[in-house]
């Protein structure tokens, strides 16, 4: 194995204190009311806290917290592409770097990029991008950094929507926010803006429609920019928790919103009266 | 300021052999007691543009222990290495081109870093590159009964409580790096300078000597 | 087009100072620093405001957020259970790791680590080994078999310089925050039981607390730069110190030099920065335990 050579290196191997626990991990409930207090099968998003603008070095930074989960997001640019080579030159790139900070999830993680912060890196570009007008900005690019502080669920969508945010916050032309929202099907039931728990939960005797759902979605223009599905769901279930997700973006359109006029006021105020 | 015992401050035995290596445009190895660098400086030459700057050249620093790979340790070192080294380079005189310092740890048997600050500086100077002063490094070990050890041996800085290495400089004689382990006083601190730059006096006399030597025998 | 010029100017004359700031930042800086005192409107020995919030991070053992004016730090501490060395059977591990993301300024690059940050974990490292913040021998729970390592992850989230300091005052006030949880070893099975619900605190030795500070032209010593400050700057200093007024770590990785009266200005300034910070990590860490 190669070794890290540019961290402070600690011994090679090294356990989790939650694997040699005395009480069995908790089985969350597959029915009745859910750990947090939310209600099963509502559009019962958790509350949200939304700031625009935390970041002073960036152009352009959101910071979002729904739960437990934490996600700050940087945007830098547009300035010019690295890649000289790219052949099409007449519209910008958008790049993103998601990441979860090691403490951000129950077992610590590695410094290193796994393929999971890989893979979403991916999903986050491809929901973003069908809503930034790239065509504006020829031969720049433009860098979206996300970093997770602490992973209590539903992070693709939230990263979405304060990854959004920010390139708002950066005056990155847009033609609409992209909002975020995932829901959890188990079995007949679902839970909407999972938590980690529920996430990696899986129910003994569920058989089918099982799994997880994460759709990125245009308020205004009413359409759908990235879709992300797991698990085995049938085509209903699908179209349904579609619907559901598309109502949970909808809650959270309006705090969103008042994030994003808060921070412009308070970045050029309004002409006073007298 | 008297008060480290000795008035004479004792260094192990010295010794530069300056350009032995062929390849770079300036080299040199640099011991002290059984503690052996030997350091190669190339350029003044093309830079990445990456690493350009536009009103001085781009200093890169490499320190590649005896074995194994460079470490966040290394790392650390080739920081002070390199900011010493660019406060006394006239790195002006030469615009948007690179020069690389290249440092291989022979062997460690105490005061590496100030070793290798020596052999930068004799290397540097074997490149004939303009600087605006010397500088020296000196490594000054506190041990258990607060004596300070000036150059220690690897089994006086294990035993020591505190570890400083400071650069001083050929000029006034001040403190260009200073980097330290172990907790001290100010005192403390105030009479290993003080020590150090009265080593410096010898370990410039040993720069001048051993120069000296070299050029008797070129001339 | 007389008025044209005119308003031209009335401009250009009530905003020499940022032309000047882009144009030549320097000579912009050394008009403030002749009247000493600073752009962001600072006295030379002034420390911006520093705050703290313990806590934040539920999926951490302990964990921190410290601002220092824009600069932002968060320190998360997770203990793991391994095996201590052959050599230190009766020790646990430390393992201090600093990440500049580039996420927190444009002037980093994704990817590993660069030299910055393998400098400022290897400072930290260093700074605790030197000051014995958190002695070893206590993260030991079995001799020679088991014991605790603290990884103790820093990520810059905004960089407007002096991250060393705020890195130092995250970790201590992480480390002060960190609650193990109990474990026994299991007498039939000789494996280690943990009880998840029984947590205790760390002992905490000693408080080491920093102070950065900046050489402007050789001469002009100020203290807690911002990111463009440093960047023009001539040297840096970081002086560590404990409550017992010892020094810790003094740090300067060249540049140019800089005279004894100054030096001790700068660890005079540090001792003072100590008792502020140690004040109000204890006032935050109070505030956080009466809430609960």
């Amino acid at each position: 194995m190669p070794t890290d050579t540019k961290r402070v290196r600690g011994p090679e191997v090294s356990q989790s204190p939650s694997l040699f626990s005395d009480k069995p991990a908790d089985v969350v409930p597959s029915r009745g009311p859910r750990a947090d207090g939310r209600q099963r099968e509502q559009v019962d998003v958790r509350p949200v806290f939304v700031r625009c603008g935390p970041v002073s070095q960036a152009k352009g930074s959101a910071y979002i917290e729904a739960g437990d989960t934490k996600v700050m997001c940087c945007v830098y640019g547009p300035r010019e592409t690295e890649r000289k080579d790219e052949t099409d030159m007449k519209c910008g790139r958008l790049t993103t770097d998601m990441r979860f900070a090691p403490f951000s999830c129950p077992e610590r993680g590695s410094w290193i990029q796994g393929s999971q912060e890989k893979d979403l890196s991916l999903m986050l570009q491809e929901s973003l991008q069908s809503a930034v007008c790239l065509h504006k900005y020829p031969r720049s690019q433009i860098e979206v950094n996300v970093m997770v502080l602490e992973n209590s669920g539903s992070v693709l969508a939230h990263a979405v929507t304060c990854a959004s945010l920010a390139l708002a916050d950066a005056g990155i032309e847009m033609y609409d926010l992209v909002l975020g929202c995932s829901i959890r099907q188990d079995g007949a039931s679902y839970v909407v803006d999972p938590s980690y728990a529920e996430e990696n939960s899986r129910s003994s005797g569920g058989g089918g429609n099982q799994g997880g759902l994460t759709v990125a979605f245009l308020p205004s223009l009413n359409q759908i920019s990235g879709l992300q599905s797991d698990g085995e769901m049938t085509q209903e279930t699908l179209t349904a928790g579609v619907r559901t997700c598309i109502e949970g973006c909808y809650k959270l359109y309006p705090v969103i919103q008042q994030a994003l006029t808060k921070a412009v006021r308070k970045a050029a105020p309004p002409p006073s009266e007298s | 300021m008297e008060a480290c015992g000795s008035s004479s401050v004792s260094l192990r035995e010295f010794g530069c052999e300056q350009s032995l290596l062929s390849r770079p445009d300036g080299s040199a190895s640099f011991t002290q007691g059984d503690t052996s660098v030997l350091a190669a400086v190339y350029g003044p030459a093309e830079v990445k543009v990456s690493k350009e700057i536009y009103d001085r050249a781009t200093l890169e620093v490499l320190i590649q222990p005896k074995v194994g790979l460079p470490g966040v340790r290394e790392r650390s070192q080739e920081q002070c290495v390199r900011e010493t080294c660019e406060a006394s380079l006239l790195l002006t005189l030469h615009p948007r081109s690179s020069l690389t310092l290249i440092l291989q740890v022979i062997h460690d048997a105490g005061s590496l870093l100030s070793c290798c600050l020596n052999a930068a500086c004799m290397a540097l100077m074997d490149a004939g590159l303009p600087m605006s002063c010397l500088f020296c490094g000196v490594t000054c070990a506190i041990d258990t009964d607060g004596q300070i050890i000036t150059d220690p041996t690897a089994a006086q800085e294990k035993e020591s409580r505190a570890l400083m290495t400071f650069a001083v400089d050929s000029k006034d004689r001040k403190v260009l790096m200073s980097l330290t382990k172990g907790s001290f006083s100010v005192h403390e601190l105030q009479q290993c300078i003080a020590v150090s730059q009265k080593a410096s006096e010898k370990i410039f006399q040993f720069y001048r000597d051993s120069v000296r030597r070299r050029y008797s025998k070129t001339l | 087009m007389f008025i044209i010029i005119l308003m031209a100017v009335k401009v250009s004359y009530l905003q020499p100072s940022v032309c000047q700031w882009t144009a030549e930042p320097l000579e912009y800086h050394r008009s403030f620093l002749r009247e000493n005192c600073r752009p962001d409107g600072r006295e030379l020995s002034e420390f911006r405001t520093t705050t703290l919030n313990i806590g934040s991070i539920s999926t951490a053992d302990g964990s921190a957020l410290v601002k220092v004016g824009n600069t932002t730090v968060i320190c998360g501490i997770k203990a793991e259970l391994t095996n201590p060395t052959v050599e230190a059977p009766g020790k646990g591990y430390i393992v201090p790791n600093v990440d500049l993301p580039p996420l927190c300024s444009s002037r980093f690059r994704p990817g590993p680590p660069g030299e910055q940050a393998q400098a400022a974990s290897q400072f930290i490292a260093d700074v605790i080994e030197s000051s014995e913040v958190i002695q070893t021998e206590d993260l030991c729970i079995d001799r020679g078999k088991l014991c605790w390592v603290l990884y103790c992850d820093l990520m810059c989230l905004d960089y407007d310089g002096n991250v060393l300091d705020a890195c130092m005052i995250a970790l201590l006030a992480a480390l002060k925050n960190t609650q193990l949880p109990e474990v026994t070893i299991s007498t039939e099975t000789s494996t280690p039981v943990v009880n998840l619900e029984k947590r205790h605190e760390l002992h905490i030795h000693k408080h080491p607390v920093g102070a950065s500070f900046c050489v402007f032209d050789d001469s002009i010593l100020i203290v807690d730069p911002t990111a463009e400050e440093e960047s023009l700057s001539t040297a840096e200093l970081t002086v560590v110190t404990d409550e017992k007024d010892r020094l810790c770590a003094v740090h300067k990785p060249g540049g140019t030099s800089l005279s004894g009266e100054k030096l001790q200005e700068c660890i005079s300034r540090a001792t003072a920065r100590q008792r502020e910070i140690q004040k109000l990590i204890n006032k935050v860490i109070h505030s956080v335990k009466t809430a609960q």
